[in-house]
């Protein structure tokens, strides 16, 4: 995932790297995502989610849709 | 002391959130009191889900998410103190894991012009950025270096 300024650098470098248009997201929605993918490893509450936990926050972050369907 | 999984992927993070990187399998040893070996065999065991990669042929930490063992485009940086992010998104992860602000030092993948990010767990970045999602999340952890 790497960042650009904006969409239209996007389309500039995809275009110029013959690369997949992928899906652009606002860095604050990206925030969103980190937000609730991230805890503390150094918690000992800490442990690894499942599948269906991680899907719930790529869904709360305002993703949908087939592009951001985990495999099962 | 004993290595269980709890106290190895402490330690692997206490390290990184000290130092800036991820502790060498000889640190690892060092501090566990055990050899290298066991360390590289304790370290490759843990089952953590894509959160602490190990180097297929050298053993070593390859990124303990969202800290990157090496150099990369996003340095995270508070007073002192600085880390590297594996991309965009694990550049947002290190204020979460931290719990404090970091100001990121980035560039435009396209462009290449310099970009500061604040990079803060309790409100997102002001900046008008976008992420680009290279692949979709059913291969996010195909080959997780490209995406």
């Amino acid at each position: 995932m790497s960042i650009f300024r904006s969409e239209e650098h996007v389309r500039n470098w995809t275009t110029a790297n013959d690369q997949d248009p992928g899906a652009i997201v606002p860095l604050a929605q990206v925030w969103k995502l980190a937000k609730g993918w991230y805890a503390d490893p150094r918690s000992r509450s800490w442990r690894p989610r499942s599948r269906d936990e991680l899907q719930a926050v790529i869904r709360s972050a305002g993703l949908v849709g087939d592009f951001w369907e985990l495999p099962n | 002391m004993t290595t269980n999984s709890d106290s190895l992927r402490s330690f692997v993070y206490d390290h990184l959130v000290a130092n800036g990187l991820p502790p060498t399998l000889d640190e690892i040893a060092r501090h566990f009191g055990t050899t290298r070996s066991s360390a590289r065999q304790k370290l490759a065991a843990l089952k953590i889900g894509k959160t602490i990669l190990v180097h297929p042929e050298s053993g070593e930490i390859w990124m303990a998410g969202p800290f990157a063992a090496a150099k990369t485009d996003y340095q995270a940086v508070a007073g002192d103190r600085s880390w590297w992010a594996n991309c965009a998104w694990d550049m947002l992860g290190i204020p979460m894991v931290l719990n404090e602000p970091v100001q990121v030092h980035t560039k435009c993948t396209d462009c290449g012009s310099p970009m500061t990010i604040d990079c803060d767990p309790s409100r997102p970045p002001a900046e008008k950025a976008v992420v680009h999602f290279l692949v979709p999340a059913r291969r996010w952890y195909e080959d997780i270096a490209f995406t």
